[in-house]
Formats: C-alpha cells, sequence, structure tokens
C-alpha cells in the first residue's frame, strides 16, 4: 500500500510541475527549458529556511510561491526582450546558472552534498496524527493538486485564460484589441514559477534529502517530455503526461531489467514516444488540438 | 602558470569552435535547433572508441571513419527527423521537441550498449615537449593542429566555393534559393553531412585527450551555442572566434578562481550577450531578434 501512495505522491508533484510548465509552453506559447530551476530553488528555500521553523504549510506554500514567481521575474523580462530561439536560449541559460550556483555556492546550499534531514511539513502545527507519514504526504499533496487542478479548469474558461491563448495565436492582434501582452506573460510565468515551487516545496518535504542533481537542465528536459506526451494546452494534458512517465518506470520493473538498462530503457521509451508524438499527434495523449502547428 | 592556462584554454577554444562550427553549419542554413547534435558528437566518439578498441583499428583510420560516421548519423537525422516534419511545415517548437526526443534516445541506446560510466581510449600517459615554459601534451598537439587546418580548410573553401555560397543563400532566404531553381534539399544534406564531420572532428579529439561518456556530448553542445551566439550567428568566422574566445575566458576563470565557476561564467555571459548584444561580436546587425 505504502508503494502505491509514494507512486501517487510522486504522481502528484510531477502533475504540479507539468501544469506548471503548461502555463508559459502551452497557453502562453513560449517554450522555457528552467522549470527546473524554479522547483529547485522552491525545494532550496523550503529545505533551508521554511521547514526548520515549522511554521504551518499553508504559510510555508504561499511564501516559496511568492519567491518562486518573484525569480520568475527575470525571466519575464527576457521573454519581453527575447524571441524564438533567443528567448530559450536565454531560458536554458538561466537553468544552468541556477544548477551552478546551488552545485557550488556550498556555505548555502551544502552543494553536492545536499541538504539531508529535512523536517516534515506540519499542518496547522499538529502534524498528521495517525496517518503513516506517505499516506499523510499523499493527502497533503493530493490537496494542493486539488486545488491546482480546480484553479486551471477554471482558468481555461475565464478572460485570463483566452487571453494567454490568444497571445500564444496571435500576439499582434491582441495588442491591436488593446491588451497588453507582456503583462499576459508576466503573469503566466510568475504562475508558473509559483507552482513549480509549491512542487518543489512537496517533493523536499517528502523526500527529506535534496541535492542539486535533481535540478538539472535534465529534469526541466523531462517535465518538458511529460507536459508534450501528455498534451498541452488543457488540463488533461499534462495530467495524463505526468502519469505515463511516472507510472511507466513501475511498469518497466516488473520486466526485470538490471536497474541501469531499465533506466536507459525508460529514457528511451520517453525520447521515443516525445517524436511519435511530434509526427502523429502534436496533441499528445489528450491535449488541445492545433496548439502545436504541424 | 599563466601562459600555461591560456594555451590550455585556447587549444580547448579550438574544440569549442570545431564543435560550433558544426552546429552552425545546420543552425545557420535550415534554422533547426539541433540539439540531436549532441548525440552526433556522443555517438562519433562512441565509433572511434569501438573501432579503436574492438576491432584493433589504428588511431587514425579509425577516427576517420568515426567522421564519416558522424556525417552519416547526421545525415540520418535530417532525413528521419527534420525532413518529415519540415515537409508538414512543423513550426520551430515541434521541430526543437522532436530533436530533443532524438537526443534521449541516441545517449541512452548508447549508454545501454556501452555502459554509462567513463571510457577512455589510450590509457598510457600521454608523451609531451616543452615548449620554453609550456608543456604542449600530445594529444593537445593534435588538437591544435587538426581543428587549425580544418577551420582554415573550411574558412577558405566556404569563400571561394559554390557550395559555401549556396549554404550561405540558403540561410539567408530558403524559399527564394528554391525559386531560383537549386535544390534545396541537397544543399541541406550537404549541410549536415559537413556539419557532422565537424562534431565528429571535436568528439575524437576531444575523446583521444580524456576520454568519452554517453553524457558528455551536451555540455560540449551548449558551450558550442554559447560560442555562437558571443560570436554571432549568421557567421562561420564569426563561431571560430567565439570559440576560442570562451575557451580562453573558462581557462582565465579556472586560473583566477576556481574550475566549478566555469559554467557560471560562461552562461552569465550567453545572458549578457543575449540582452545587450545579440548579434554578437562580429555578427550581421541587421538580424532581428
Amino acid at each position: 500500500m505504502d508503494y502505491l501512495l509514494h507512486i501517487g505522491v510522486m504522481v502528484n508533484i510531477y502533475i504540479l510541475l507539468a501544469l506548471a510548465a503548461n502555463l508559459p509552453a502551452g497557453m502562453t506559447g513560449l517554450l522555457s527549458l528552467c522549470q527546473a530551476a524554479f522547483y529547485g530553488l522552491g525545494t532550496y528555500l523550503a529545505a533551508l529556511w521554511l521547514l526548520p521553523w515549522q511554521l504551518p504549510i499553508i504559510f510555508i506554500a504561499v511564501l516559496v510561491m511568492l519567491f518562486g514567481g518573484v525569480v520568475s521575474l527575470l525571466i519575464s523580462y527576457a521573454s519581453l526582450k527575447l524571441k524564438g530561439d533567443y528567448f530559450i536560449l536565454a531560458t536554458l541559460g538561466f537553468q544552468m546558472l541556477v544548477f551552478t550556483i546551488l552545485y557550488n555556492w556550498t556555505d548555502v546550499t551544502h552543494g553536492p552534498y545536499g541538504v539531508a534531514g529535512i523536517v516534515g511539513v506540519q499542518i496547522f502545527g499538529w502534524g498528521l496524527g495517525k496517518l503513516s507519514s506517505v499516506a499523510a504526504y499523499f493527502l497533503v499533496s493530493a490537496f494542493f493538486v486539488g486545488m491546482v487542478v480546480c484553479l486551471f479548469l477554471h482558468l481555461r474558461h475565464s478572460p485570463f485564460g483566452r487571453l494567454m491563448k490568444a497571445v500564444r495565436d496571435d500576439e499582434i492582434a491582441v495588442q491591436a484589441l488593446g491588451r497588453n501582452p507582456d503583462r499576459v506573460k508576466f503573469h503566466s510565468f510568475f504562475l508558473s514559477a509559483a507552482f513549480s515551487a509549491l512542487a518543489g516545496l512537496l517533493y523536499a518535504s517528502y523526500i527529506g534529502y535534496i541535492d542539486p542533481t535533481s535540478f538539472t537542465l535534465d529534469e526541466s528536459i523531462f517535465i518538458l517530455c511529460a507536459l508534450f506526451i501528455g498534451g498541452v494546452g488543457n488540463v488533461k494534458g499534462p495530467v495524463a503526461g505526468a502519469v505515463f512517465v511516472i507510472i511507466l518506470p513501475e511498469i518497466l520493473r516488473f520486466i526485470g531489467l538490471p536497474d541501469a538498462q531499465a533506466a536507459n530503457l525508460r529514457q528511451i521509451i520517453y525520447g521515443l514516444a516525445l517524436i511519435l508524438a511530434m509526427y502523429f499527434r502534436p496533441q499528445g495523449i489528450c491535449g488541445e488540438k492545433g496548439v502545436l502547428r504541424l | 602558470m599563466f601562459w600555461q592556462f591560456l594555451f590550455n584554454g585556447f587549444v580547448t577554444g579550438c574544440l569549442y569552435s570545431l564543435a560550433a562550427v558544426g552546429f552552425a553549419l545546420v543552425y545557420n542554413t535550415t534554422h533547426i535547433f539541433h540539439i540531436a547534435a549532441a548525440g552526433v558528437y556522443t555517438a562519433a566518439a562512441y565509433f572511434f572508441y569501438f573501432a579503436a578498441k574492438y576491432l584493433g583499428v589504428a588511431i587514425i583510420p579509425a577516427a576517420l571513419a568515426a567522421l564519416l560516421f558522424a556525417a552519416f548519423f547526421n545525415v540520418a537525422c535530417e532525413i528521419f527527423v527534420y525532413r518529415p516534419l519540415s515537409r508538414r511545415n512543423a513550426s520551430s517548437m515541434v521541430v526543437m521537441l522532436a530533436s530533443i526526443g532524438s537526443l534521449t534516445i541516441i545517449v541512452n541506446v548508447i549508454a545501454m550498449l556501452f555502459g554509462n560510466e567513463t571510457k577512455i581510449i589510450d590509457s598510457a600517459i600521454a608523451s609531451s615537449f616543452r615548449l620554453g615554459s609550456l608543456i604542449i601534451s600530445q594529444p593537445q598537439a593534435w588538437q591544435l593542429f587538426v581543428s587549425a587546418a580544418m577551420l582554415a580548410v573550411f574558412v577558405i573553401w566556404l569563400r571561394q566555393s559554390t557550395f559555401g555560397l549556396k549554404a550561405r543563400a540558403l540561410g539567408n532566404n530558403s524559399a527564394l534559393f528554391a525559386v531560383f531553381g537549386f535544390d534545396a534539399a541537397r544543399t541541406r544534406l550537404g549541410c549536415f553531412a559537413l556539419g557532422g564531420v565537424f562534431l565528429g572532428a571535436a568528439s575524437c579529439l576531444s575523446a583521444y585527450d580524456i576520454g568519452l561518456s554517453p553524457h558528455g556530448g551536451m555540455p560540449v553542445l551548449l558551450n558550442a551555442m554559447v560560442a555562437m551566439i558571443i560570436g554571432g550567428v549568421g557567421r562561420f568566422f564569426a563561431c571560430i572566434a567565439g570559440g576560442i574566445l570562451l575557451g580562453v575566458l573558462q581557462a582565465l576563470v579556472v586560473w583566477q578562481f576556481a574550475a566549478n565557476w566555469q559554467n557560471a561564467v560562461t552562461f552569465t555571459l550567453l545572458i549578457v550577450f543575449l540582452f545587450f548584444r545579440p548579434s554578437g561580436l562580429f555578427g550581421s546587425r541587421t538580424r532581428a531578434v
């Protein structure tokens, strides 16, 4: 049972990450390669400063999300100045910089040794009663995911959601209609970074040990894989993608390959799924049709 | 010590230049963000390793075969991944994601076949010679000599040959290029093949010196991209200058601070250039960002 719940927690974390990545990439049309940077920053902020204080989790979550959002201002500023490949390169640079800082600024982040013994979350100061810790974390993460999914379902049909999609489809038309596309970009990155950081908080408190190698460029690419395999633009797609990338290795476990090979095989399947999706089904498993022009 | 660092940086820079030219041959002409180039780079190194270690081919023929292999591999990427997508007018985001997918597949297939650990081709300690106060190892001499020769021949050839002219024309406006009756698909293949040769050369030269691992391609490709941006997109000569500049700068960072801050400087440089001088040091100014 704990095994299933563990998978459940990881699925929840990746649903948050994929939904967060969907905001800029799927809704606003800006591919960013630095989702793992926000995820990592949220994780480190929570692990080093917020969790040791034993504050209520809602309070910590708000602080972490605010922090992620504020950092995202850098990226959204870049998105105003740079277009196309140049913007993607800038996000890539930002991702590498954040990783290098997490890895090398040993005085603060403990560098490659990572942060061990992270204090778990407290709900309103009482802990989680008699539930096993995995079950408790599953409930907490499911609560957050539920909130975020509801928010996104609402967002799709709200004026703000429509505006984001309009920016994705035709920025100049949006300007012509008297709306400010720059503001939309700021908002979408702010929310995206905030939810990525929230996933970081859940990860830090659940796993209890973090090190910078969980937040590399490869992780950013992995998040994008999950997103684009699932499909972009709506809520179903990212959720399906996150479930796919987390469940797949568990299924492969039963084939009985040695561990190292299983990891490689998993990556091969992700890569293949991504290419096949791009060829035959750009909307992914169940994303919105027509977002990725083919 | 300063001159030694400068020299080492220069040699590393030459390798970046090779890789940057390999990447730019595709990017400047087709505007494809060829991330799978990192996979081609890795595959060439492993082909070299396989030929030299398992088949017992001598080092130089093995390296030449690896160059050929890299050229074919790069062409295969175009034929099987990019061409079908460009036929359907895929957006650059789709092409890039497909490229990321290809890279993932290539790297992990290699890791499954050869293992994840770093391999060494020549385990003997490399001989070295002194030039004044400089110590030059034998692989370094090879790197310097081969890359300088290749880059020089390339720059001259690109200026003089019809292919060079075609490549630049294709990069400028591919639709107009086709209107004038040239075969855009064939020129693209030529660019991919030549790009593969340069990637393979960078890969073999570095594998001979420091060994190879399945995940070694991406860091080199990132450096090559940064070299291309700081040199200037659209010009091959600028790539070469950017690569050498980046290599020297990284060496100076190691000399003054520490090796682990190399990446921080590299990517700060990338961001500074993207914001304040997106056309690079020597790029054409007219290019829209």
